[in-house]
């Protein structure tokens, strides 16, 4: 705690960043900070209930952040899959972020409880962590502790899905889609979702009706995860924003799992790999081309 | 006002009859996806309600005013245009056990859907509907409903007020809505009436501890404080990903469309909107006067505080909560109102502010 501290600190005092973005003690559980004097770095905290993930106030539609200057960041390997992402994706500049990588040993699923990280408590996206050092970072901070428990729940969803039918499986997402009211909450607190217009709200021709209807929840969603395979980096950010509470996380999941049988590719750390939607290799499986 | 008591067997036995003559019953119940959380659902009997177990998800807005809802159907033909629209008059429901701040909220609600336009589906709907709600004993350190004027066991917007005693409730029944549906009921005694007192202020002292009593100047505070610097760093964590607005019981904005079936036919709805994302007040032109969050949020706070009192002489806000609560980037309203009101404090009396941990 006190290397990040004194990191930030010294970060800020010689001016090589106008901003820290880290975590704080907030009245409910830890919440993002905004460090712009270096008299209030003392604030910044790290420990396992810091779930959120940062990288999403780098994404350029977060104006009001981007306007304070030259960001530092502190990140979690899984995070830095998003602050690479958004460099592969050309949204912010590798020279222009200053990456403070945290080794870390899973967080908690609710970071408003400071339980003991169990198979229970622990975050489904901490299972199978591989990037508990981060290897995209200026600085790398703390010991490296042991590996998280591991919390089961979201392979056996995922495992009882493949188990259906199609039909099943397509009842099963129209049920959950249809709780949707359509707010777009997801899309906001996603770090990978930077288009200045998105789909949703093109109007000429309109692909998707705005209503918070069964076809159009289910078009939207569809729209969206496709949107993000190979780019989603299971960061869960959309299913704590939803206000509906939609497994959003296990849709994407069960998507990025597809392009990684499929492709080969996992959302990694390396800016320099280039993902699946944006790439094209000549060995691509073709079966479903018929 | 008169007293009644139910016993549990009775309150059992009224959401039978109800159900039975087909009203809509609607209560908290447990949720599908996560039986630790409560949702206001509509139930067939009494057992299935959670009542006063915690501070449900989403308030009575969708009952009111659905996430989506049709206004009218519309037919291209030879001769012009048929429109359909919906009736207005809706289907008897009650609401069993929805907190005072949720009741409340709309009675502030209504005030903006009578202004300039009436809004017959909101009133039909307003009209049809009996609130008979519970003593909030299930306050969370994000509640603060006694600083926005109401408690936990305000009247507001109630037709009848449950309060737990001795092998039921007490209920303290407030409109003649509440009367016609409670009056075969006994009277409540003294003992009850004093037990019930009890407990409603035990519930009161909860929350007040939350957040001082917003002042009435603070709105004209926060009118003439439009520019303060404070603004552009009030929203930093803010995703402006608008789930406040979903949850939110008093935030009323919708947006109209209309949507084609065929080339010929189609209906025209209106849906939830809300001004935390930046298409809301995108121009045709492509100009956007709120470019960022920071503008976004400080809508939001001054819509709730200042621009909905001058209009309407109250806050758009019953202190509920639950924008803290579903906020994925940690943004605490109480915790930020009790910051500003210090600040407003500070100006008014010439002294330092403290330092500030927004």
């Amino acid at each position: 705690m006190k290397e990040l501290q004194d990191l930030a600190r010294k970060l800020l005092d010689e001016g090589t960043v106008k901003v820290v973005i880290g975590y704080e003690e907030g009245a409910r559980g830890v919440r993002p900070a905004f460090i712009t004097d270096a008299k209030q770095a003392g604030k910044l905290i790290f420990d396992k209930r810091c779930v959120q993930n940062l990288a999403a106030y780098l994404n350029p539609r977060r104006k009001q952040v981007a306007q304070l200057g030259t960001p530092a960041v502190v990140v979690k390997g899984c995070d830095a899959r998003a602050v690479a992402g958004l460099i592969r994706e050309k949204q912010i500049e590798r020279d222009k972020v200053v990456i403070i990588a945290v080794r870390c040993g899973g967080v908690l699923e609710n970071s408003e409880t400071d339980s003991e990280l169990t198979s229970e408590t622990v975050s489904v996206r901490c299972g199978g962590c591989d990037v508990r050092e981060p290897k995209l970072h200026d600085y790398l901070l703390g010991e490296l502790p042991p590996a998280p428990p591991v919390n089961n729940r979201r392979v056996e969803q995922i495992a009882a899905l493949e188990k259906l039918s199609t039909a099943e499986r397509w009842n099963f997402w129209t049920e959950q889609l249809s709780r949707c009211i359509r707010c777009h909450a997801c899309r906001e607190a996603c770090p990978m979702c930077f288009c200045v217009q998105c789909t949703a709200e093109k109007t000429q021709p309109q692909w998707i009706d705005p209503s918070a209807t069964p076809r159009a929840n289910r078009a939207w969603q569809t729209m969206r995860v496709l949107h993000q395979a190979g780019r989603c980096v299971d960061c869960l950010e959309c299913e704590r924003a939803c206000p509906e509470h939609i497994p959003l996380g296990l849709l994407a999941r069960y998507v990025a799992d597809s392009v990684e049988r499929r492709f080969d590719y996992k959302a990694c750390e390396d800016p320099a790999v280039a993902a699946p939607m944006g790439a094209y290799k000549t060995d691509d499986d073709e079966e479903f081309i018929r | 006002m008169t007293h009644r008591f139910l016993s549990h067997a009775s309150l059992t036995a009224l959401v039978a009859e109800l159900v039975a003559a087909k009203t809509r019953v609607i209560a908290p119940v447990r949720a599908q996806d996560d039986p630790e959380q409560v949702d206001y659902r509509p139930i067939q009997k009494l057992e299935d309600v959670a009542l006063g177990v915690r501070l449900t998800r989403g308030s009575l807005k969708e009952f009111f005013l659905p996430p989506t809802e049709v206004l009218l159907y519309y037919k291209q033909t030879k001769e012009g245009v048929d429109i359909r629209e919906v009736p207005t008059e809706a289907p008897p429901q009650v609401i069993l056990g929805s907190t005072p701040c949720d009741a409340a909220a709309l009675e502030v609600v209504d005030k903006v859907m009578g202004w300039d336009y009436r809004d017959e589906l909101w009133f039909g709907r307003r009209a049809a509907s009996t609130i008979v709600s519970l003593l909030c004993t299930a306050m969370d350190s994000t509640c603060f409903c006694t600083a926005t004027g109401l408690s936990p066991d305000s009247f507001r917007g109630s037709d009848a007020l449950l309060v737990p005693v001795e092998d039921g409730y007490l209920a303290h029944v407030i409109t003649p809505k509440g009367e016609a549906l409670l009056q075969k009921y006994a009277e409540a005694d003294e003992c009850m009436k004093a037990s019930a007192e009890v407990a409603q202020g035990e519930a009161r002292q909860k929350v007040e501890k939350n957040l001082a009593a917003i002042p009435p100047e603070f709105s004209a505070w926060l009118a003439a404080n439009f520019d303060n610097p404070i603004w552009k760093t009030i929203a930093l964590r803010c995703h402006g990903c608008g789930a406040c607005a979903g949850v939110c019981p008093t935030c009323h904005c919708f947006d109209i469309v209309d949507e084609h079936d065929t080339a010929d036919e189609g209906v025209r709805r209106r849906n939830w909107d809300s001004c935390q994302t930046s298409k809301f007040t995108l121009h045709a032109s492509g100009h956007n006067p709120r470019q960022s969050q920071s503008e976004r949020f400080r809508q939001r706070i001054q819509h709730k505080f200042s621009i909905y009192p001058s209009r309407f002489a109250e806050i758009l806000c019953t202190g509920c909560g639950r924008c803290t609560r579903a906020c994925p980037g940690g943004m605490d309203l109480p915790k930020l109102l009790d910051e500003l009101m210090t600040l407003a404090k500070s100006e008014a009396t010439g002294s330092e502010p403290k330092g500030s941990s927004l």
